[in-house]
């Protein structure tokens, strides 16, 4: 009961601070990286919902980040329809695609599952570099707009500003974490996590395991769309560099930082993954070795992640505190 | 008609390098359980070494492989030991992103100790022959033969010794072969040495053919997976096979469709094989 009522105050204290964040950052730099950051819980839901809850890591994250940003930015620019419109489209087309690329790589198990995917982010990366006429090659596509002004009850609202965009991203980043807890919470979420648990019972209890695993990847991957329009939306200049491997093991990184299988492991992996960078921009060179040493010792130390460790730490601390205050 | 002979003759030497490299994953996978994604890297960090031995020391090409395998024979068996054993006994995917880990790594130093740029490893082998119009560099067929004695030499070594018959104990039980008396973790040093050795002759070969840059790890280690799934994990057989069907068919790819695209059709081989035989072309059922 009391830990339900503590993490309750965590929750509402930690509403209250995102919402009041434009108000309390004055850098403008600072509101950019939460924005990064609030993009990023999108992606890290998406990430955990398949590799966390599912057990089978996509490295494929990434890749769908960069379908549903091209995506929308092509619809866009090249058919016309809004920005809401496109944004509404992107994770759709991405889930679309996903259906497709799930479906085989699903026959295979563990290892193999993530390599298949690992590969399709390498052919999502090869067409966005090579199909020049549609995404501009490595050069990319500029002026990507941003979303346009709405008028609600006679308040209009302009998204050029970075304070609107953070409240959007927000918005999106509850959604997400929304959905994934409703899922956890219904039968699907259980079967998702037997799944993980131990797949062949699940199997022989008459559970058809695959309609849930390619449930949890077109999800994952459309949570990856939606992520993909927001960035390119935000930062109005598109190509494919920020789609390669390297952040899908960036998604990866932050759900095992954070505490895969957790809701709120990926919320503070993703932060945790956004400020890294920041901090070691003293060593940029030295950044892709330290993140690897991380990866490596979490693996090893903390298997379960951040958030985990944090609450048995104080859940420790507090039973210490009764017992000798 | 030339020119499809040649393609497939290119992609033949190709297919020879994707095949050392697939071996590798192979017997670590088929034996220890483990999906060593580092071992890419690895091979390149090989490759690298023998450009170093190469151009600083003057050291002739075949001198240089064999002691480039040598070290990374040796960091095989370290990054078994400090990496890979204090997973051992957790969940299979821990091991794996721990090799994602050890990827970035090893990338990381790569780029800081080497460069960015492409380097190409220097071979005397550079005449080229021109057989009924098929142009035929000698460096490829000095990795075709290499490529075949290194893999006659492992099939010896695992099929004629004492240590090889611990091997194959371990592969098929790992806890009767343990109750039998094998040393299974000594059993892991020597396969990973094994592994480490064969890529990274690998990837001085790569480099020698084609040209050694960051990141090229990663892609080596892919083309590995997929000759694995292509041939059937943890057959060796299938593993020669695989690497050679995946050289060719992005030899030919790259000679008809488009060079840009080469990687594309070889990832959309795997995933036809997956979709119609998952366990591989000469996988068990």
């Amino acid at each position: 009961m009391k830990s339900v009522m503590n993490n309750r105050i965590w929750l509402v204290l930690f509403i209250a601070f995102s919402l009041m964040a434009p108000r309390l950052i004055s850098v403008p730099y600072f509101l950019h990286l939460m924005i990064l950051a609030l993009i990023w819980v999108v992606i890290a839901q998406g990430q955990n919902l398949i590799q966390g809850f599912t057990g089978y890591v996509s490295i494929a994250s990434a890749g769908f980040m960069g379908v549903g940003a091209y995506a929308s930015t092509l619809l866009c620019l090249r058919v016309g329809l809004s920005v809401w419109e496109a944004m509404v489209c992107a994770p759709v087309i991405t889930a679309l695609i996903a259906v497709f690329v799930g479906y085989p790589s699903l026959r295979v198990k563990g290892h193999y599952f993530a390599i298949v995917t690992l590969a399709y982010n390498l052919v999502i990366f090869i067409v966005l570099n090579n199909f020049s006429s549609l995404t501009g090659g490595e050069g990319g596509l500029t002026n990507v707009p941003r979303p346009e002004g709405l008028s609600i009850a006679g308040l209009s609202i302009s998204f050029e500003g970075r304070e609107a965009y953070y409240y959007l991203v927000l918005g999106a980043a509850f959604f997400t974490t929304l959905i994934c807890a409703l899922i956890l919470r219904s039968r699907v979420g259980q079967v998702l996590l037997a799944i993980r648990q131990n797949e062949t019972l699940a199997q022989a209890v008459g559970i058809e395991t695959w309609h849930y695993k390619l449930f949890a990847f077109v999800l994952s991957a459309a949570f990856a769309g939606l992520a993909g329009a927001l960035y390119a939306h935000f930062i109005g200049f598109l190509n494919p560099e920020p789609f390669g491997v390297d952040q899908s093991l960036n998604a990866i990184l932050a759900v095992i930082l954070g505490g895969s299988g957790t809701l709120s492991g990926p919320v503070v992996g993703a932060f945790l993954v956004v400020a890294l960078p920041e901090y070691l921009r003293v060593a940029d060179t030295l950044r892709l070795v330290v993140y690897g040493a991380l990866l490596i010792v979490t693996t090893i130390y903390l298997p379960r992640g951040v958030v985990p460790m944090l609450v048995a730490g104080f859940s420790r601390l507090m039973v210490f505190f009764k017992r000798n205050v | 008609m030339i020119e499809l002979v040649q393609q497939i003759f290119n992609g033949l030497a190709i297919g020879a390098v994707y095949t050392l490299i697939g071996i590798g994953l192979t017997i670590v996978f088929g034996i220890l359980g483990i999906a060593h994604f580092a071992h890419g890297v690895v091979a390149m960090s090989g490759g690298y070494v023998a450009f170093i031995l190469i151009e600083r020391f003057g050291i002739p090409f075949f001198a240089a492989v064999f002691l480039s395998m040598l070290a990374g024979a040796v960091f095989g068996i370290l990054i078994e030991r400090i990496a890979y054993r204090p997973v051992q006994n957790a969940p299979p995917i821990n091991a794996f992103i721990i090799a994602l880990g050890l990827t970035m790594m090893l990338d990381g130093l790569n780029l800081l100790t080497f460069g960015p740029d492409q380097i190409v490893v220097r071979t005397p082998y550079t005449h080229v022959y021109n057989w009924f119009g098929i142009v035929v560099t000698e460096l490829r067929v000095v990795v075709l033969s290499c490529t075949a004695v290194l893999l006659l030499l492992m099939w010896l070594f695992v099929s004629r010794t004492k240590t090889g018959r611990a091997i194959r104990a371990v592969a098929q039980n790992r806890g009767a072969a343990t109750l039998m008396g094998v040393n299974a973790n000594a059993v892991a040093y020597v396969v990973f040495g094994l592994s480490s050795a064969l890529g990274v002759a690998g990837g001085a070969l790569v480099g020698a053919m084609l040209a050694l840059a960051p990141g090229l790890g990663e892609s080596l280690v892919i083309k590995g997976f997929a000759v694995l799934i292509l041939g059937g994990l943890g057959s060796i057989p299938g593993a020669i096979l695989g690497g050679l069907i995946l050289g060719v068919s992005e030899s030919l790819a790259a000679g008809y469709i488009s060079s840009s695209y080469k990687d594309v059709i070889a990832f959309a081989v795997m995933i036809i094989v997956l979709l119609f035989r998952p366990e591989g072309l000469m996988g068990k059922k």
